[in-house]
């Protein structure tokens, strides 16, 4: 994912809902979904109270899809309490080891 | 497009074969612990065939069967077939099992080996439909489908040609030694069915679980037609030319096969971003080197004479099922079936704070491996020296490390009656 830039007029909601986003962890890999590179884009538009995430799973088959977008739905409620939430599974670009960041191959024993 | 969730298969389909599987493995030892003479005699006799059968259906084509049920949605991408067609095999899987294998241990070739054969082939049936139909409506092709698929057509032709042995032990209608037909019974399962379903599945969950970065798909499609055009070659000789001429050379062509197989796993496991591996996986690694200890032990028994001594067929299939089989299934039992009870446990609109290894103990998994691998290769030893002082203890050690993978099974599926895990 881009990194968030810190003129973005939604810096602080983008930041916390990242942080949130740290705590959903892909089962079989026992790493957080954020450095596994899983979040494609977010979206906040405070006007019409709407959050869209862009998302993706490391297999279009992972066994674990719903558990995984069930729990970015669920963090995304508390980071942006009364708003809409909208998560786009996407496979395209098709999630590759690249997407991993420095801190996940880190712990991955890369 | 979908998320795969909606393809998990219920608890039916896969746990009870799983936790008979487990039962099954202690069993064998137990059985093969009162039959320690008899692996030094000749293996075809009723003993070493009831041990065979057990190992075959009761454990290894078992706890196969409910890892397909729960892998083919995975691997086909949509949703299996049926979910009642699984319990309906499993419930003539079993009965068919232990008739089978109480007749060839009495060695009473009267109608309950027959009831329990059809059994079995009924059972088989009915799961080969339930993955063939499931494989139809795959919106995905590709090489593991066609090797899982293959696997199944192979074991329907196993199964069948081991009916037709037992029919020749009443009516002795087949033109050949029975000995002939026995090989090629056994290579068709080993090869046909074990080997491709075990390279099939595997290359689509070690470069899962590895996170590797490259995979060599050429190697698996080559694999894949080596293996085949043996088999294909090696049941038209042997069951229609009544012949053994090619054998040698169909032996080749498999060998290079594995050897095509394990070059791709090797590629993946360079590629791969997840080099920290747990237990499970280093048992499955360790299986998987095993694979060549069988294919050393034919090649030197083919090098020895034209006929293979007794003492090394035994070893061979001893070191096909109980080493690169039975490892390779415990290795992967730690990294399936916890994360299938997880699945069972935690549901999508709560956020996880249980994770499939909490599951499970990977000490366990370690200390399981350590008490059987030294008792495997005892056992191994005792058989082509052979001797009895090496088979006994490795028979015990065995024993131990098959009690300890039953306990701990039963442990992982017993979690999902745990009411700590309740709320999760």
């Amino acid at each position: 994912m881009n990194d968030i830039e810190i003129t973005d007029p939604c810096y602080e909601e983008k930041i916390r809902l990242l942080q949130l986003l740290s705590l959903v962890r892909d089962p079989e890999l026992e790493l957080n979904i954020v450095d596994l590179g899983l979040i494609y884009g977010i979206d906040i538009d405070k006007g019409k109270k709407i959050t869209s995430i862009i998302m993706t799973l490391s297999t279009p088959t992972c066994p674990a899809g719903d558990y995984i977008k069930g729990g970015v739905e669920l963090m995304a409620k508390e980071a942006c309490p009364g708003f809409e939430i909208r998560i786009e599974v996407t496979f395209e670009p098709l999630w590759s080891a690249d997407n991993i960041s420095e801190a996940g191959r880190e712990e991955l024993g890369w | 497009m979908e998320i795969a969730e909606r393809h998990v298969p219920g608890k039916r389909t896969v746990l009870p074969y799983y936790l008979t599987a487990a039962f099954c493995l202690v069993i064998i030892f137990l059985m093969a612990l009162f039959a320690i003479k008899d692996f030094g005699g000749h293996f075809f006799q009723p003993h070493l065939l009831a041990i065979t059968h057990l190992t075959v259906f009761g454990w290894g084509t078992m706890i196969i069967l409910g890892a397909t049920n729960q892998l083919m949605p995975v691997i086909a991408d949509t949703k299996l077939y049926s979910e009642k067609l699984p319990v309906a095999a499993f419930l003539f899987l079993v009965p068919g099992t232990c008739l089978l294998v109480h007749s060839f241990w009495s060695f009473e070739l009267t109608w309950p080996i027959f009831v329990g054969a059809f059994s079995v082939l009924s059972a088989l049936a009915l799961h080969s439909i339930n993955i063939f139909v499931t494989a139809s409506r795959s919106p995905v092709k590709n090489i593991v489908i066609d090797f899982v698929m293959t696997a199944h057509v192979w074991l329907m032709l196993t199964a069948l040609i081991g009916i037709t042995l037992l029919l020749n032990f009443r009516l002795g209608f087949l033109p050949a030694g029975h000995l002939h037909y026995l090989k090629v019974h056994a290579t068709i399962g080993m090869a046909g069915w074990f080997l491709l379903l075990i390279i099939g599945v595997s290359s689509r969950l070690v470069p899962m679980f590895l996170l590797s970065r490259k995979e060599l798909k050429l190697c698996l499609t080559l694999a894949y037609y080596l293996i085949n055009s043996a088999l294909v070659l090696f049941l038209t000789e042997g069951m229609i030319l009544q012949s053994n001429a090619g054998y040698l050379f169909y032996y080749l062509l498999i060998a290079a096969g594995i050897g095509s197989y394990l070059y791709y796993i090797w590629r993946c496991y360079k590629s791969a971003i997840r080099k920290k591996m747990d237990s499970g996986m280093k048992v499955s690694f360790m299986a998987i080197g095993t694979i060549c200890l069988p294919a050393v032990i034919i090649a030197a028994g083919m090098l020895h004479a034209k006929e293979a001594p007794v003492a090394i067929v035994t070893a061979y299939g001893y070191s096909f099922f109980l080493g690169f089989i039975t490892m390779l299934i415990m290795g992967q039992t730690f990294k399936t079936l916890p994360f299938i009870v997880w699945m069972h446990l935690t549901r999508p609109d709560r956020l996880q704070q249980l994770q499939p290894k909490d599951l499970y103990n990977d000490k366990l998994v370690v200390l399981q491996q350590w008490i059987y691998l030294p008792g495997f290769l005892l056992f191994l030893s005792g058989i082509l020296v052979p001797s009895g002082y090496l088979m006994y203890p490795g028979c015990i050690m065995m024993i131990a490390a098959s009690v300890l993978y039953f306990g701990h099974a039963f442990y992982v599926v017993y979690q999902l009656k745990n009411e700590r895990y309740r709320n999760y």
